[in-house]
């Protein structure tokens, strides 16, 4: 396993592969930093510009754009207050009041390091559990990668925000999309509705790119109308020098609350499409409770940066796992990693790292090398990156609406994927006014065509249905499901009464 | 009265209902004892079901419709879909570089109307760039290539 790492690191340090993934990380800065523009629109802007790319240099790339994602939201909730991305939510707590107490340079560093630490452990456990995970994968039949991907889509339905109901009509509708225009198991036409653009069923990169694009885009248009720009609260002579040993000694010197709160990101990252934001704010929550001072959290003070950066980053890792060992996408960026991969014909899942260990070696290298560069590129251009904030949104949007168009363009070079990323698009759109969460809904998409080849397979192979409970893989996962089921519904019922509590506490 | 919820789940309902009514008319395959109808009537039937639940705990709810806090601008979101839509459908006369140029004109002006000959310089700039850059990057340097005009052969 090391000689393949070493290799691969030797490999990825070529500039073949060193340009792509400095561009990714810095485009993943850059889009972390643009408030409004989260990490699913940047690499979902980057993809087209992959199909040119040999497989490696494609996920080099978006592998860059995930890690200078991750951390690139870190600068504006530091020094602005405003969070580039969701998953840096949890350090605009305590980072923005450390930065107004003038320690701003303190402020980013222990963000940028805390990132960099949490992602270098995020790391050792993508290079150690993927393969073990995937050999215990391929030991399963059709029966336990049905239950499996039944297990990731009503945990994904239930641990969303929202109600578990529109979770889980969410996911079914997701299942909708890849009921329509063909079967996958016999390649048959079904359900085209007489619509030809059905006929070789709907391609799920532009449901995706379609979705998550437009749904954003136009949420912020109806805010804004797209005339608006972020004010710029610093000025240009901000200092944000400060002594890099004294803050890494800073965060090394908190190691449980390290560790902790990388694990948090690993954990939430394994489990599918919940995101950076959730364990950040998990983490920062965690290290709060556990803290001698939790009294001081909010008024600008190290540890809470270290939890929320530290997670987030680490949340990649995890994220990187279940794709590379399940297929299963861990959020929407590795929904569109596996998009990627799909393009260039390999497919992702157990064997993937069986039949192609120079990639996923590959893909292990980029995401370690992507941490320095990342720490480089913030040291050269943090001040930067304060600049582009002030990008009008109006000229933003329709270049990255151009760029959507060339993604789904592109995947058959046939125009049909244009209409179908527009049809999505309104959909996504749709699904946000009516509270709709949109994970469930890629998930079912992206999973729908196994769920089904998989439970017919186990069919045909055995018609026998009790065989999906009695097999102890199977049985676990569809067991697993059901609690995951009964926890959301206690969770929210819990939720609920507490909101009713206080809304009757609030009456008197 | 119906909340969104409510008016959500009816469609859900009836659309799932009218597919599932299509999947009785798929003819089985001899070689296969499963057809391609089995599986789409279990989401269907999860999705009809889902559907009504959500209709009828609305229902139930009585809940009116939440009022939002700020003002939406609902007829710039309107009027973005529909600029895309005659983009997308002029892509395969006008060929990508013009309509694309074009389009992000029309977007960028509805969006921030242009104030003064230095508006809409800077729009020119913006739509001409946009367009020539992604023609440039990924015909020429990533391969890719891009939808050529049918009727401007451009």
């Amino acid at each position: 396993m090391l000689e393949l790492l070493g290799a691969a690191l030797v490999n990825v340090a070529q500039a073949k592969y060193l340009v792509p993934l400095v561009a990714g990380t810095l485009v993943g800065i850059v889009g972390g930093a643009l408030p409004g523009v989260t990490i699913t629109m940047t690499i979902i802007v980057v993809l087209p510009f992959t199909f040119g790319l040999d497989p490696l240099q494609g996920l080099a790339a978006m592998t860059g754009v995930y890690v200078g994602g991750s951390a690139g939201g870190l600068v504006t909730a530091v020094l602005l207050g405003i969070p580039g991305t969701p998953s840096a939510i949890a350090t605009t707590f305590d980072g923005h009041p450390m930065a107004k107490k003038g320690e701003p340079g303190r402020a980013i560093w222990l963000g940028v390091w805390a990132s960099f630490f949490g992602g270098l452990i995020g790391g050792a456990f993508l290079i150690g559990a993927t393969g073990p995970l995937a050999r215990l994968a391929l030991e399963f039949g059709p029966w336990e990668f049905f239950s499996l991907f039944v297990f990731a889509l009503s945990m994904v339905a239930g641990l969303v925000e929202g109600t578990l109901l529109k979770g889980l009509l969410s996911g079914a509708l997701g299942l909708v999309v890849t009921i329509l225009g063909s079967d996958p198991v016999m390649g048959r036409e079904r359900l085209t509705l007489g619509i030809d653009l059905l006929a070789g069923g709907i391609p799920f990169l532009p449901v995706l790119i379609g979705v998550f694009a437009f749904a954003q885009i136009m949420t912020e248009v109806e805010r804004s109308g797209g005339g608006a720009k972020l004010a710029l609260a610093v000025d240009g002579a901000v200092r944000l020098t400060a002594s890099q040993l004294k803050i890494i000694w800073e965060i090394l010197s908190r190691p449980v609350l390290l560790l902790w709160s990388s694990f948090i990101g690993v954990l939430i990252g394994v489990l599918p499409a919940i995101g950076g934001s959730a364990a950040s704010v998990m983490a920062y929550d965690q290290a709060k409770k556990f803290s001698r001072r939790p009294e001081k959290f909010g008024s600008g003070i190290p540890e809470g940066i270290v939890a929320s950066e530290s997670s987030n980053n680490a949340n990649v890792g995890g994220s990187l796992v279940t794709i590379m060992a399940f297929g299963i996408p861990g959020d929407a960026v590795t929904a569109v990693m596996l998009g990627a991969l799909t393009i260039h014909g390999i497919q992702s899942g157990p064997l993937f790292i069986l039949q192609n260990p120079q990639l996923a070696y590959g893909i292990f290298a980029a995401y370690l090398l992507a941490h320095p560069i990342m720490v480089l590129l913030l040291a050269l251009g943090a001040r930067w990156a304060l600049r582009i904030v002030t990008v009008p949104k109006a000229a933003l949007f329709p270049a990255v609406l151009v760029l959507c168009v060339v993604g789904a363009y592109a995947l058959a070079n046939a125009i049909s994927g244009v209409w179908i990323l527009l049809a999505f698009g309104v959909l996504g759109y749709a699904m946000v006014k009516l509270a709709f969460p949109l994970a469930p809904f890629i998930l079912g998409v992206i999973l729908g065509d196994q769920i089904e080849i998989n439970l017919i397979r186990a069919i045909m192979t055995d018609s026998n249905p009790w065989l999906f409970l009695t097999r102890p893989i199977s049985g676990g996962l569809l067991a697993a499901s059901v609690l995951s089921f009964v926890a959301a519904l206690w969770q929210h019922r819990r939720m609920q009464n507490k909101a009713a509590a206080a809304a009757g506490d609030a009456d008197f | 009265m119906l909340s969104k919820d409510g008016w959500g789940g009816l469609v859900v309902l009836a659309t799932s209902l009218l597919l599932f009514g299509l999947t009785l008319g798929l003819a089985d395959n001899p070689l296969v004892p499963i057809g391609p109808g089995f599986y789409p009537r279990i989401v269907l039937g999860l999705t009809a079901g889902l559907g009504f639940w959500l209709f009828a705990a609305d229902f139930v709810s009585r809940k009116k419709s939440e009022k939002p806090e700020h003002k939406l601008n609902y007829a710039a979101v309107l009027t973005q879909f529909g600029v895309f839509g005659l983009y997308v459908a002029a892509l395969p006369g006008l060929g990508f570089r013009i309509a694309t140029a074009l389009y992000v004109a029309a977007a960028s002006a509805l969006l921030a109307p242009p104030r003064g000959v230095k508006g809409w310089l800077g729009l020119a700039v913006l739509a001409l760039g946009t367009a020539a850059a992604t023609w440039l990057v990924f015909e020429r340097y990533l391969l890719v290539l891009l939808p050529r005009g049918r009727w401007t052969d451009f």
